[in-house]
C-alpha cells in the first residue's frame, strides 16, 4: 500500500497523460477492492485493520474518480456524450438491480451466499461497460468508414 | 440534420484525422459527425466553418424532419 502511494505521488509529479494514469488507477482500484474482499474473507484481522481495509477500495476509487473527471475535461463533445450516456444506461440497470433484489429479497429472503451486496460492484462495472459498447455503436464509433 | 463535411473535406483533400486535429477534436467525431449520428455543438460547427473557409449554413442543413 506504501509502494502504491509513493508510485502515484511519483506520476502525479512526472506529468504523465492523464490517459496514461486512467488505466492503472483502474487497476488499483480493482485490486483493492479484490484484496480487500480475499483479506476480510479469508483473514481473521483486528478490528481496526478491517475498517481499514473497507476503506482502502473506497479511497483508490475516488482518485481513479478525481483523475476520470479531469481527464473529461480533455475529450471532445463525442466521447464526452459516449461517456455520459454509458453511466445512464448503467445508473438505470443498477437502480434496476437493487430495486428487484430488493423486493425479491421481501419475497423469497435471499441467501447471503448467493446473493450479496459484493456482488454488486462488479455487476455495475460490467453495467457501465455494456452502456460504452451501446452508445458507441449509436455514434458509428465502432463502424467506422473513413479514409 | 444533413452536412457536406464529407465533400468540403474532398475539396481540400484532407482525411479526416487531418481535419480532427485542425478543429481539436478526435478522428472518431468527426466520423460520427460526418455520418450525421451526432450534432455537433455551435462552436464546433463554427470553427469548421472556419476551418473549410464558409458559412456554417452551407456545411450543415436542417431536414423535413427537423423543421417544426
Amino acid at each position: 500500500m506504501y509502494i502504491w502511494l509513493k508510485q502515484i505521488r511519483a506520476m502525479e509529479k512526472s506529468k504523465k497523460p492523464l490517459s496514461d494514469r486512467l488505466p492503472l488507477y483502474a487497476l488499483i482500484w480493482v485490486l483493492s477492492y479484490i484484496g480487500s474482499l480475499g483479506a476480510l474473507k479469508m483473514l481473521s484481522l483486528p478490528e481496526e485493520f478491517e475498517v481499514i481495509l473497507t476503506i482502502v477500495p473506497a479511497l483508490a476509487f475516488a482518485l481513479f474518480l478525481y483523475t476520470f473527471y479531469r481527464y473529461v475535461h480533455l475529450m471532445d463533445e463525442v466521447q464526452i456524450k459516449i461517456r455520459m450516456e454509458a453511466a445512464v444506461v448503467a445508473f438505470s440497470l443498477a437502480l434496476v438491480t437493487v430495486m428487484t433484489l430488493g423486493l425479491v429479497d421481501i419475497a423469497f429472503k435471499l441467501n447471503g451466499e448467493d446473493w450479496n451486496f459484493r456482488f454488486l460492484a462488479p455487476m455495475f462495472m460490467a453495467y457501465y461497460l455494456i452502456g460504452l459498447v451501446i452508445s458507441k455503436r449509436k455514434y458509428n464509433i465502432d463502424h467506422e468508414e473513413h479514409d | 440534420m444533413k452536412n457536406t463535411i464529407k465533400v468540403e473535406r474532398a475539396k481540400k483533400n484532407w482525411t479526416q484525422a487531418e481535419l480532427a486535429e485542425k478543429i481539436g477534436v478526435s478522428r472518431q467525431a468527426i466520423n460520427s459527425i460526418e455520418a450525421s449520428k451526432f450534432v455537433p455543438s455551435t462552436v464546433l460547427a463554427l470553427r469548421m466553418a472556419k476551418e473549410f473557409g464558409a458559412s456554417v449554413e452551407s456545411i450543415f442543413q436542417l431536414e423535413e424532419t427537423d423543421l417544426v
